[in-house]
């Protein structure tokens, strides 16, 4: 669907207003703080990223299966679902969208309990990974039907590898834009902005990193909304503020058993 | 729920009770909201297809409830879904909505009811030739339906989307409604974006495109589908509505197979189009089955074979417009086979009589509708009454809409086997002769018989008031 950015799904009714999204976590922002609400996204990212690299899936299918991840959570609270089922079941989803061919159920809970084991202890401690494929599928129409059925993510590295290219090729720049990239998916941009201006201000970023001034006079080309754009470069610095005094490995135990959590059935 | 896994796994609760219960309150059900059943009217490999109306009677259209095959989210159906939730155009299937149901785990999704298809229309014309009985079609017919079904492909082309399955049983032309005579294509359950291969395509499904519209690079091992892929199959497909034959019929009994070498495929090909020369196809040479190709033919065997010969056998003039595009679509060397576009702008179109939005031009409807699908043990004996109902009512319709010779005809096409697009198998033409004037090509047969002679004058209005110019 390439090209075709204007008119999809994700255009028309996937790029939030910002003002609709911080009211729809209302809920959970009684309970966390902004702050702690991001933590708990990156944490998460982080699963999908780790689970997504250990089956060898390519970056653009981790990408959807985090945007997924999002989206279901812009229109419901953190305690409708389990995030720690809900982003195996982005992971699962995605990697079928993307057609990478099926990943087997058993493969994806054995990898699931094998990650959060391996990887992820320092949040969990000894507790193993809860869920088996039955929850999974359960999980996976929900999704479905919150996504509204639209799968289809428009990610920034396409436009990404385009923007660099008419640059100059320039690999360095690639690979810091190309993380940077990577990093917008731990905050809000994917679900504010095209992926075009995402890009670009992870373009912007990385050319400040590497002090290439002589870049200057192509963004200064550019057609495009530059407060848009300072907008996202805002969110993704102030992800990089946050990591420099946060220590996950020692807060999100805490964060965790914070979270709000899905109540079973009343008893009777 | 919740119950159960705290008791017995130890597991979290993985959902909130109030949100199960507000979804589940808020989830429309599809038997809640449509009548279909016994309704059934088509069967793929992929899924039921059903007749359906809404019960609340907001509108009495008639939709297509498909139910795809098997339970949950397969990952043909997740292709479907994500694809035709995009794909907006007039020339491919409109993806109404999706249901899930939860408690049986089946996807159900809900499209705009399109009446006819090309397997049934070609087959009723094969029906009537064999009969020896006329079928009155506009004699631009197959010029329109060629026309819009290059229109939805470059659609598809340009949005980076392959179909790969393109067949008559998947071309679909709406009845009588405000899209009238409008081509869909339809199931793009294989449809795949191809911008990003992530692995050679041959691998995911061994098995894609039917034999008889598949193209020689793929028989030939081709290790990717391509555009130029779908434009073969858009050839095969302009061929057989021509000539009511389809161009590459073959035997075919292991459909199954996962090797995409296909001697028989190949031979027929051949037969028709001659061997490909090395300066037509400069790269056959570099198809992972060249060698076999080269140990299992001879070219001498088909040295008297050309495309021309054989549409000149079937009436079609190598001096026509039709043949020259025909041509143009059916080019070995995939490198050549002209685009969508390309295609488009041939002087085919430009020509009286010129493509119609209606294929059928403002002119009666000659094929019949849909039947309802009994051949399931369990329809058989559940003979509801939503079936009979409806049958009957379609029945009825049809007996004011149609002439006695048509009905006949539909009469013989009762074969519910043949129906199952996955099984069906025309009975293959008389190979390579002649069946005699008998009505080699009804869809141009007919041109006589409606804007001939005196009736000049009454075809002229009837163009005014119906052809539409594209
Ligand atoms: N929108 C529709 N309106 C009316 N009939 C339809 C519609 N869609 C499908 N059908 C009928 O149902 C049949 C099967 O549908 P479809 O081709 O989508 O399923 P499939 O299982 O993917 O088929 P295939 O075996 O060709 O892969 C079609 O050949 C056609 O006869
Ligand atoms: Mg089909």
């Amino acid at each position: 669907m390439a090209g075709n950015f204007w008119q999809s799904s994700h255009h028309q009714q996937w790029i939030l207003d910002k003002q609709d999204l911080i009211r729809d976590r209302q809920y959970d922002l009684a309970i966390l703080s902004e702050e702690e609400y991001q933590k708990i996204f990156n944490f998460f990212a982080s699963i999908i990223q780790v689970l997504g690299e250990q089956l060898k899936l390519r970056q653009q299918v981790i990408a959807t299966a985090t945007v997924y991840f999002k989206r279901f959570y812009a229109r419901n609270s953190l305690k409708c679902i389990d995030p720690l089922l809900l982003a195996p079941t982005c992971v699962f989803l995605a990697s079928k969208v993307e057609e990478f061919g099926v990943i087997s159920n058993s493969r994806l809970i054995t990898t699931c309990q094998t990650v959060i084991k391996n990887k992820f202890s320092y949040a969990y401690g000894q507790q193993e990974f809860p869920y088996r494929t039955n929850h999974i599928l359960e999980c996976e129409f929900y999704l479905l039907e919150n996504l509204d059925c639209c799968l289809i993510v428009y990610q920034p590295y396409r436009p990404l590898l385009l923007f660099v290219q008419d640059i100059g090729q320039d690999d360095q720049l690639l690979t810091y834009a190309w993380r940077i990239v990577n990093d917008s998916l731990r905050t809000d941009v994917s679900l504010l902005y095209p992926p075009y201006q995402i890009a670009i201000a992870s373009l912007h970023i990385a050319c400040v990193m590497l002090g290439k001034e002589s870049h200057k006079p192509w963004f200064a080309e550019l057609n495009v909304d530059m407060d848009k754009i300072q907008e996202i470069v805002r969110s993704i610095i102030n992800l990089y503020e946050m990591w420099k005094s946060y220590d996950e490995k020692k807060e999100i135990q805490a964060l965790l058993a914070k979270m709000p959590k899905p109540k079973p059935a009343p008893q009777r | 729920m919740g119950d159960n896994y705290q008791n017995k796994t130890m597991a979290p609760v993985m959902m909130d009770y109030d949100f199960k219960l507000k979804t589940q309150t808020e989830r429309s059900k599809v038997e809640d909201l449509f009548d279909f059943e016994g309704c059934k009217v088509g069967r793929g490999t992929y899924g039921h297809v059903y007749k359906a109306r809404r019960k609340d009677g907001s509108d009495t259209k008639d939709y297509a409830l498909k139910q795809i095959e098997g339970t949950g989210l397969s990952m043909s159906a997740c292709r479907e879904i994500a694809l035709l939730r995009e794909l907006k155009h007039s020339n491919v299937i409109n993806l109404i909505r999706v249901f899930l149901s939860h408690t049986d785990r089946k996807v159900w999704l809900l499209f705009d009811y399109a009446e006819h298809d090309l397997w049934h229309i070609i087959k009723f014309h094969r029906a009537a030739k064999a009969s020896k009985k006329s079928v009155m079609v506009p004699k631009g017919m197959v010029k329109s339906l060629l026309y819009q079904i290059l229109d939805g492909i470059h659609y598809l082309h340009s949005n980076w989307v392959l179909h790969r399955d393109l067949k008559p049983a998947n071309i679909l032309v709406m009845g009588e409604g405000p899209e009238r005579g409008r081509v869909k294509i339809a199931d793009m359950g294989f449809a795949r974006l191809f911008n990003a291969p992530l692995k050679p395509l041959a691998d995911l499904d061994p098995v894609v495109v039917t034999f008889w519209y598949r193209a020689p690079e793929l028989l030939l091992g081709a290790r990717h589908y391509t555009k130029a892929i779908d434009i073969w199959a858009i050839g095969c497909i302009f061929a057989e509505l021509l000539t009511s034959e389809p161009i590459f019929h073959c035997r075919q009994e292991d459909i199954k197979t996962s090797n995409p070498y296909h001697h028989d495929q190949l031979d027929r090909i051949f037969n028709v189009m001659g061997f490909p020369q090395e300066k037509d196809w400069e790269d056959i040479r570099k198809m992972p089955e060249h060698a076999t190709l080269v140990k299992d033919f001879k070219r001498s065997n088909y040295q008297n074979c050309s495309l021309s010969k054989y549409m000149d056998r079937h009436k079609i003039k190598p001096d026509s417009k039709a043949f020259s595009l025909l041509q143009r679509l059916l080019l070995m060397d995939p490198n050549r086979r002209i685009t969508s576009e390309q295609a488009m702008q041939d002087p085919y179109f430009t020509e009286d009589p010129l493509p119609t939005q209606d294929v059928f031009a403002g002119c009666p409807i000659p094929y019949p509708k849909r039947e309802f699908l009994t051949d399931d043990d369990q329809d058989d004996k559940s003979d509801s009454k939503a079936r009979q109902n409806q049958q009957q009512q379609q029945q009825q319709q049809q007996q004011q809409q149609n002439n006695t010779q048509q009905n006949q005809v539909q009469a013989n096409s009762h074969d519910h086997v043949a129906n199952n697009a996955k099984r069906m198998r025309m009975t293959g033409p008389n190979q390579g002769n002649n069946t005699g004037g008998g009505g080699q090509q009804e869809f141009h047969q007919q041109q006589q018989m409606m804007f001939g002679g005196q009736q000049q004058g009454a075809s002229n209005q009837q163009q005014g008031n119906f052809q539409q110019r594209f």
